[in-house]
């Protein structure tokens, strides 16, 4: 019976002094330099765009005013397009576009590296030569031209294009987890795990995956950063997905009024440049983390 | 060194070949019609289409002509565009030297800009200096290269009229000789500063990573304790071996370069390949297109082999077999 309050105050003191692993990342993460205000200007981001049909009930197309409005006048806060429409409802509902966009063909990136880049880094041999001839040609074939014929053949509905931008992304991460699989199976541990029987698809998934995905965490936010690029280039060529207001679309529709109203090409530019400047800085601050200099701070 | 050109020689055949039959097999199973486009969209008659289509070999198997295209490539020939009615070889060669004015006067200016803002910002690591110039790197970064190019037009060119707002030449005045050398040059400032710009911050990424990273290395701490002038190790030892990757870089980023420089092109009316391969795009010009893929898929290549080459040059550690 003695021995239970000191087992019970052994388990409280270590629940009490390690900290979860949420907090692990968290700290250093905020003591980033660049992570807090990258997650900030997300939150912004991701507000406008979850709340866009509250704070435009009209919709992105509605012909609101009768003219070309500056910002500010007649209830209309950024102004209105050639056509009368509302800058801001047309903004929050382009911001939803962007993001869907970019998360979905960051997280199929995602997927795809994972599973392709573990196999050919844990088997080796063949899988690898295999892998390495499809991602040089991947290397040697400009992404931006691909997914402009996709689009251009296949059509431009939203759908093709995460799908498109997302399959052409995923050679940078498989290359990163190839690497960590091909440091992480000369670990004893793995080796042990081999040893024991464990079968080979069981060891991908339970370990060497879950231990290796990490630095791919922070690639992923940069995938979602080129991906909004991406797709506002589509858009600016005509190639967007011509029912959803997109902030390319907005920039190549400002592009004949520009000069006599500047807000109209240069604001959903500004949109662009902050939501993808947020997915880098969390990027920069996720590294932040992972980097050794962090562990100071995590100690 | 010959053994060593030859052996990556022989592994990018394929891969080439791969993509010539990748983009062959994906423009040609997408919808979407040349001989209807040709033809007209409303009037022609279904007999008009199926003779264009005879005529350009679209009636065959897929397979049948893929093999006579691949026939035709290893003789040198890159077949006829169906819009231009002139062979692509030609159409191409006529577009490259604008475009490679503009990427790669781009790539050097970004070249030797990026890496000398990474180079300070990684000596004053932690600093201030530090922290603005990577937060503006990454604003930069951010920018959709077809908007600054707006952005610069509006400026520097509507408001302000310094510069040509677009186009290579001003085609009104005829001149000739070295006026229109400088007429040429007057035009490829805002185009070549927009390319420039959004390039910058890759240089200065990687050459900030690289410095920071030559600076924990043991033979600067042995100059260090040897007592020899920060300044000395930083410029005579660390920098140098500090700017390898960037070798790299600026060769796996020329791919990067002609697709960023197609959106630029747009904007500034640039008569170049860019500008052409949307065109081909909006109008299903199969051969021109494929023409274009498989040019740049070698130029690519080449510009890697030749940057790996560079690379062991420069660092006697590597030896190539």
């Amino acid at each position: 019976m003695s021995q239970l309050p000191l087992s019970t105050d052994a388990a409280l003191a270590s629940t009490v002094r390690r900290p979860s692993r949420f907090m692990a990342f968290w700290k250093p993460f905020m003591a980033s330099k660049m992570g807090p205000i990258g997650l900030a200007i997300l939150i912004f981001v991701a507000i406008c765009a979850i709340f866009a049909n509250v704070i435009a009930p009209d919709g992105p197309f509605a012909l609101g005013a009768p003219r070309l409005l500056a910002p500010g006048s007649e209830g209309h806060l950024l102004g209105t397009d050639h056509l009368g429409r509302d800058m801001v409802a047309q903004l929050v509902y382009g911001a939803r576009v962007s993001l869907v966009i970019g998360l979905v063909a960051a997280l199929i990136s995602l997927v795809v590296g994972v599973i392709v880049g573990s196999i050919a880094g844990y088997y080796g041999g063949w899988a690898d030569l295999v892998f390495s001839r499809i991602t040089d040609m991947f290397l040697i074939m400009p992404a931006f031209f691909l997914i402009i014929i996709v689009v251009a053949t296949l059509g431009s509905g939203i759908m093709y294009v995460m799908i498109v931008i997302g399959l052409t992304a995923w050679p940078a991460s498989a290359r990163l987890m190839r690497s960590q699989a091909l440091t992480l199976r000369e670990r004893t541990f793995i080796q042990g795990l081999k040893a024991l029987g464990e079968s080979s698809p069981r060891i991908l998934l339970r370990h060497i995956i879950p231990n290796g995905i990490q630095p791919l965490i922070a690639n992923a936010s940069l995938d979602v950063a080129s991906a909004i690029l991406i797709e506002a280039g589509l858009s600016f060529i005509g190639l967007g997905d011509p029912n959803k207001a997109t902030w390319g679309r907005m920039i190549y529709d400002g592009r004949t009024t520009i000069l006599t109203a500047w807000w109209t090409s240069v604001l959903p530019g500004v949109a662009i440049i902050i939501t993808v400047l947020g997915f880098y800085l969390v990027g920069d601050g996720i590294s932040y983390v992972l980097s050794p200099r962090s562990r100071k701070v995590q100690a | 060194m010959g053994r060593y050109i030859s052996r990556q020689l022989a592994s990018i055949i394929p891969t080439i070949f791969l993509s010539v039959v990748l983009n062959f097999i994906l423009l040609h199973a997408a919808p979407g019609d040349p001989a209807r486009i040709m033809a007209g969209m409303d009037s022609a008659s279904p007999e008009q289409i199926e003779a264009i289509r005879v005529k350009l070999g679209l009636d065959r198997p897929l397979p049948v002509q893929f093999w006579n295209y691949v026939k035709e490539l290893l003789q040198g020939n890159l077949g006829q565009s169906i819009t231009y009615k002139q062979p692509v070889l030609d159409l191409i060669m006529a577009r490259l030297p604008a475009t490679l004015m503009l990427t790669v006067t781009s790539a050097v200016i970004a070249l030797v800009i990026g890496t000398l803002l990474g180079a300070i910002a990684a000596q004053k690591s932690g600093k201030p200096t530090d922290t603005a110039l990577s937060f503006s790197n990454y604003a930069l970064f951010a920018m959709p290269s077809f908007w600054l190019g707006l952005i610069l037009i509006v400026i520097f060119a509507s408001k302000l009229g310094w510069l040509p707002t677009s186009g290579m030449r001003n085609v009104r005045a005829g001149y000739t000789g070295w006026r229109d050398t400088l007429d040429v040059m007057e035009h490829l400032i805002l185009p070549v500063a927009t390319l420039a710009l959004v390039q910058i911050p890759i240089y200065f990424r990687v050459t900030r990573a690289s410095v920071l990273q030559q600076q924990r290395e043991d033979y600067v701490t042995t100059f260090r304790a040897t007592g020899l002038p920060e300044g000395r190790i930083f410029r005579r030892y660390a920098l140098r071996n500090a700017l390898l990757p960037t070798v790299t870089v600026f060769g796996l980023s020329l791919g990067f370069v002609f697709t960023g420089a197609a959106l630029v092109e747009i904007v500034f009316a640039w008569p170049g390949i860019g500008r052409m391969t949307l065109d081909a795009v909006g109008r299903r010009d199969y051969p021109l297109l494929l023409g274009i893929y498989l040019i740049l898929a070698i130029a690519v290549s080449i510009a890697v082999l030749i940057t790996d080459l560079v690379y062991a040059l420069l660092d006697p550690r590597i030896r190539l077999r």
